[in-house]
């Protein structure tokens, strides 16, 4: 396999495996260098790489394993301060800040998650991934899945009212 | 779309039980403005998870010169370095056995030893002189037990 396509194939999961190495591992250097590690992890390996059927899946299994075993090892330790900056579309200052506000909000809160939901949560609600796509990546069956997906919704909507309470009392 | 139908989907949303496209409707009737007070919360899901989805990595994957790369090749120099070092400037022949400072004559030997000796424990007893203090602490710290 060549480089280019070998590039042609990661191209459109390149940033899936980002944002989930951000997910996990919550600063953009230590994301932006899990990427490109499994990356190479992934060029290595090229020639296995065809007979894979869902490449895709396959990718994001190595970056999620990949993330964990940075995280077990406390690599990146001393990198776990927030590095997100939010974009957003509305036009006034006033609102924007609110916006911003409210997505930081829900940004600590998925944070707080355990390391599954999260990822779950990640690859559903955000990846859009369909259920088996999510057990091929996740190595597990579709009802533990699904079950952590619903704890995650539910959490973060509890945390959500929590907190939006606080802000009016 | 209706708003109990929004409600019963998002019963089974919570439960994890929507499908994709069923997700998508969710998405989309949450992401234009205007929605009842009770179902902000899920406004700012969709809200959040939709905006997430836009964080692209910047740096351009690489395959080639890569830091693993140099790491091996780096390696490979150093080991070439050490072993030619070794090489090139092992004359062992120079290291001289007979000149490592010996005194042949035993008398002077005894004398030089017994010095050497002396001077230690002249050190030594200069070093101990300064630790009589020490005994102060006992003295001070007795009394105050007498006290009791």
């Amino acid at each position: 396999m060549r480089e280019h396509t070998f590039l042609n194939i990661i191209d459109p999961v390149k940033d899936k495996m980002y944002r989930m190495a951000l997910r996990l591992l919550t600063s953009k250097e230590a994301a932006e260098d899990a990427t490109q590690e499994v990356i190479l992890k992934l060029w290595s390996r090229k020639e296995k790489i065809k007979h894979y059927a869902n490449v895709e899946a396959f990718a994001m299994t190595v970056t999620k394993n990949y993330c964990l075993d940075q995280l077990k090892l406390k690599y990146n330790n001393n990198l776990r301060i927030v590095h997100q900056n939010y974009e957003s579309n509305s036009t006034s200052l006033q609102s924007e800040i609110e916006v911003n506000d409210e997505m930081e909000w829900l940004g600590k809160i998925v944070a707080t998650l355990p390391e599954q939901q999260k990822m779950i949560f990640q690859l559903r609600d955000i990846e859009q991934y369909e259920y088996d796509e999510i057990a091929e990546i996740m190595e597990m069956n579709q009802t533990a899945i699904r079950v952590a997906l619903s704890r995650a919704r539910k959490t973060i909507r509890e945390k959500l009212v929590k907190k939006h309470n606080y802000g009016i009392r | 779309m209706e708003l109990d139908k929004i409600e019963k989907l998002l019963e089974r949303y919570d439960e994890g039980e929507t499908s994709l496209a069923e997700e998508k409707v969710l998405r989309d009737y949450f992401l234009q403005n205007s929605v009842p007070a009770h179902l902000k919360t899920y406004q700012m899901m969709f809200r959040f998870s939709s905006q997430q989805a836009n964080e692209k990595l910047e740096e351009k994957p690489k395959v080639r010169h890569s830091r693993k790369n140099w790491h091996t090749w780096s390696s490979i120099a150093a080991i070439l370095v050490v072993a030619l070092g070794i090489f090139f400037f092992n004359d062992s022949e120079r290291m001289n056995y007979n000149d490592l400072g010996t005194i042949s004559d035993e008398e002077m030997a005894y004398e030089k030893t017994k010095e050497t000796l002396a001077m230690i424990s002249q050190i030594m007893n200069e070093g101990k002189s300064d630790l009589v203090y020490l005994k102060e602490f006992n003295n001070t710290s007795n009394k105050i037990i007498e006290l009791d």
